[in-house]
């Protein structure tokens, strides 16, 4: 395809959109940039495992680097391509009890955004179990009207079942 | 743009939009992108329920009831498509293509310097300046920003310094790195 082509506006004939483009699964970008990335060797790991054909492709363009990198130099700044900001603390959920008037009591549940679970659909999730009221109140904090703590041990690895319940650890009693 | 976005810390409401809002923005987009014709109901549903994602530095994204990001503006400029949005129908922006040298630069959030689409490996789309355009690479299929141009493409030929298009959105950004919204 010649560039003029390629920069042509309007739709192609023959293709139906839209269109998928196919991401790679460590640095997020369509596969053909990975070589820019600073952890282009995880790329590579990643396209070797899920797209083996593309992974040969890469491999042959490899060869022949040299070229690239003196063009490069004429250019001002460096250029620095920054990683992703890692989500890597720990994996943990954690779960604690407040009371709530003098009889009554809540449960609090964090943690559960290192797991990349998404908040609201897990208070639904707890307040329908429950049947009772379950609402996103922080930034990785869930609160459920009434105490099931216990119950909770139970309910979170069968729902999600990459939190083991080891995972799951259980602060006691707080004071609000 | 997004370069130091986070949904975290920059996001302030989000907003349901009335029917009649919806209507008055596929109007407007489909004055700026009249390719897009065709593809509109597609793109926006009729029936669709769009909210807009009122962030920091008055960014506005708009999100369909996928919570999928669609387009983008700062202030009142131009509507602009997130790259998620182009690479599904990457043909309703005019498009610069950047040398390969400058590739590195784009996706580490630099401005198109316009010696970057002067030279043999770089083409451009004639373009008045202020124009929204979708930035493509020597050698590459896929866009990797979407830009704003300072200059028109002339006067990036003749002049052949300093910005030539304004870096508001690439791969790997703040933006680019956002949920889908629920
Ligand atoms: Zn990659």
């Amino acid at each position: 395809m010649s560039v003029e082509d390629k920069l042509k506006q309007g739709p192609r004939d023959g293709i139906s959109y839209p269109m998928q483009v196919v991401y790679c699964g460590n640095c997020s970008m369509p596969i053909e940039y990975c070589e820019y990335y600073p952890e282009y060797e995880k790329c590579k790991q990643w396209l070797e495992v899920n797209l083996p054909s593309e992974f040969e492709k890469v491999k042959i363009g490899d060869d022949n680097p040299v070229e690239e990198e003196k063009k490069r130099q004429k250019r001002g700044g460096k250029g620095m391509i920054k990683t992703k900001k890692k989500e890597d603390g720990p994996k943990q959920v954690y779960v604690s009890r407040a009371p709530r008037g003098k009889k009554k009591s809540v449960t609090v549940v964090t943690g559960l955004n290192s797991f990349d679970i998404d908040l609201k659909v897990a208070a639904k999730f707890f307040g329908t179990k429950f049947a009772c009221g379950s609402s996103v109140t922080g930034d990785d904090e869930i609160v459920i009207q009434g105490d099931v703590k216990d119950d909770l041990f139970d309910v979170i690895p069968e729902k999600w079942p990459e939190i083991d319940e080891d995972l799951i650890e259980y602060l006691g009693d707080q004071k609000r | 743009m997004f370069k130091k976005f986070d949904e975290k810390d920059n996001v302030s409401s989000v907003l349901q939009l009335k029917s009649s809002v919806q209507k008055a923005i596929r109007v407007k987009l489909l004055e700026s992108y009249p390719h897009l014709e065709n593809f509109i109901d597609v793109v926006l549903p009729k029936k669709d329920s769009l909210r807009i994602i009122k962030c920091h530095d008055h960014i506005e994204i708009i999100v369909n009831s996928n919570g999928e990001l669609l387009f983008f503006r700062q202030r009142d400029s131009q509507w602009m498509p997130t790259l998620k949005l182009f690479h599904k129908y990457p043909f309703f922006l005019p498009m610069h293509q950047v040398d390969k040298g400058a590739i590195r630069f784009v996706l580490s959030g630099a401005n198109v310097m316009c010696p970057g689409l002067t030279s043999p490996g770089a083409k451009m789309t004639d373009v008045p300046t202020d124009t929204v355009v979708a930035i493509m690479a020597e050698g590459k299929e896929h866009a990797l920003a979407i830009g704003k141009t300072a200059l028109s493409s002339d006067d990036i030929a003749k002049v052949n310094k300093g910005i030539g298009i304004e870096n508001c959105h690439y791969l790997n950004d703040g933006l680019w790195q956002m949920k889908p919204v629920k």
